[in-house]
């Protein structure tokens, strides 16, 4: 799973979110380290889309224009949990390895 | 005044570079996401922006790279943009094939040089014939890096050749030594620039390159093409020896020959390799095209030039019906719900 697929599956893991709203919150998740252009987003949605991970949720009329909202399917969540765990094990060996483990590792790091 | 148009025009217009069933899908979305962006809610504020901005550059590539994996198509993709993303990773996978059967020339003579062959020619020595070993060691491993999947290795590599060979035409054109500093350009961009730009098309959605095959192609080239060309030169009969862009023609005239043959029998496939065939000969014919300036005061090498390319013409048409069936009849795009 890429950076930006994960990123996304995340922004939808704690309730549908519009185009718009799913760039925002990746902003935020990613505290500003990934800021997703359009063109990027709706690859990403689409390669989602097409693999069952996310679905249509309802469309609501703004300004004239319709936004449409997606979720996570059971699959998209279960894919989710999974690519998390593995990104948490890794970063547990990495910060084992760089002796970072223990709260005066996490004190050095804030 | 920026125009007629309004920003959300301009970013429509952007959005026409993607093919029309993905706009039919994401297109209304993609705008009223896009138009979150840039809108405040301020009347006022949003007139002005409305008016005078327009989609950043950043927002531009983001469509143009989407264009391009979209029109080269992976698995999931429409039957011929599938088609198309496979006929130019082949037609891409073939040049590079080319250039590293070149590559295992050089060394070759690179190894003459160290006297490990002794029946080859010495090569000249110097800084410039050396970048020219190491960009031909280069496209090796190229090749064989994108067969195996190593995408970032093959591009970031063949960036670097694509700068050295530049640098190298620059050098002898400064130097006065090309004989035809058209055709040497030319070829720079026709069959070094644009095959590794089209190495966009190994994105993460192509389905994996059939590793054997490719990588066995390489030996098998130079064992049953090159050795013998050089064998013909060593032996005193080069006159009978066609240029590189004749081998060329010639060899994609007789693989097309074959192909058209597998087609006729009813082994052809989808169409994906005629695809794929007309796309290498369109280049190997404006690689010979190219060359021809280098021939201009032989008017009997030249009209062995264009019978080369009337016979890959000729081979062309018969794999061209085949090519055209691929793209017949797109299905439907993938699955796509609308909500409720």
């Amino acid at each position: 799973m890429t950076g930006q697929a994960f990123f996304v599956l995340t922004a939808l893991a704690d309730g549908p979110r519009h185009g718009y709203g799913i760039v925002r919150e990746v902003v935020e998740l990613s505290q500003g380290r990934v800021k997703l252009k359009i063109g990027s987003l709706y690859g990403v949605l689409d390669r989602l889309s097409a693999d069952g991970l996310i679905e249509p949720d309802r469309e609501e009329a703004h300004d004239g224009r319709l936004r449409r909202y997606y979720r996570l399917t059971a699959g998209g969540r279960r894919a989710l949990a999974e690519e998390a765990d593995l990104r948490s094990a890794t970063a547990r060996v990495v910060r084992a390895r760089l002796g970072l483990t223990g709260p005066e590792a996490a004190g050095a790091a804030g | 005044m920026s125009g007629d148009l309004d920003l959300e025009q301009r970013y429509r217009r952007v959005l026409r570079l993607l093919p029309g069933y993905y706009r039919d899908k994401w297109e209304e979305d993609m705008v009223a996401a896009f138009l979150d962006g840039w809108l405040t809610g301020d009347p006022d504020e949003d007139s002005v922006t409305m008016e005078y901005d327009r989609p950043t550059r950043q927002e531009v590539v983001s469509v143009v790279a989407l264009a391009a994996r979209l029109y080269l198509g992976g698995a999931s993709a429409p039957r011929r943009y599938f088609a198309w993303g496979q006929a130019v990773r082949n037609a891409v996978l073939g040049v590079m094939l080319a250039h590293a059967v070149w590559g295992v020339g050089q060394l070759a003579l690179f190894a003459r040089s160290r006297h490990l062959i002794g029946w080859l020619p010495p090569p000249a020595g110097g800084f410039w014939p050396m970048l020219s070993y190491a960009t031909g060691y280069a496209w090796i491993v190229v090749f064989v890096a994108l067969v195996l999947a190593d995408h970032r290795t093959a591009r970031v590599l063949a960036a670097l050749v694509l700068g050295a060979d530049a640098v190298t035409v620059l050098h002898e054109q400064l130097a006065g030594t090309l004989v035809s500093p058209f055709a040497s350009w030319a070829y720079l961009i026709v069959i070094d620039v644009a095959p590794v730009l089209a190495m966009a098309a190994f994105h993460r959605d192509a389905p994996p390159v059939a590793r054997r095959p490719w990588l066995l192609a390489l030996p098998a080239w130079y064992l049953l093409v090159s050795v013998p060309v050089l064998a013909a030169e060593l032996s005193g009969h080069a006159a009978w020896v066609p240029d590189v862009a004749g081998q060329c023609c010639l060899l994609v005239s007789v693989v097309c020959l074959f192909h058209a043959a597998r087609v006729w029998a009813g082994r052809g496939g989808s169409g994906v390799w005629s695809l794929t065939l007309m796309l290498v000969a369109a280049v190997t014919a404006l690689y010979r095209i190219i060359s021809l300036p280098l021939f201009l005061q032989d008017p009997h090498l030249v009209k062995v030039d264009l019978v080369e390319l009337l016979i890959l013409a000729v081979a062309v048409a018969l794999v061209a019906p085949d090519a055209i069936r691929s793209q017949a009849a797109a299905p439907a795009p993938f699955g796509y719900r609308e909500p409720g």
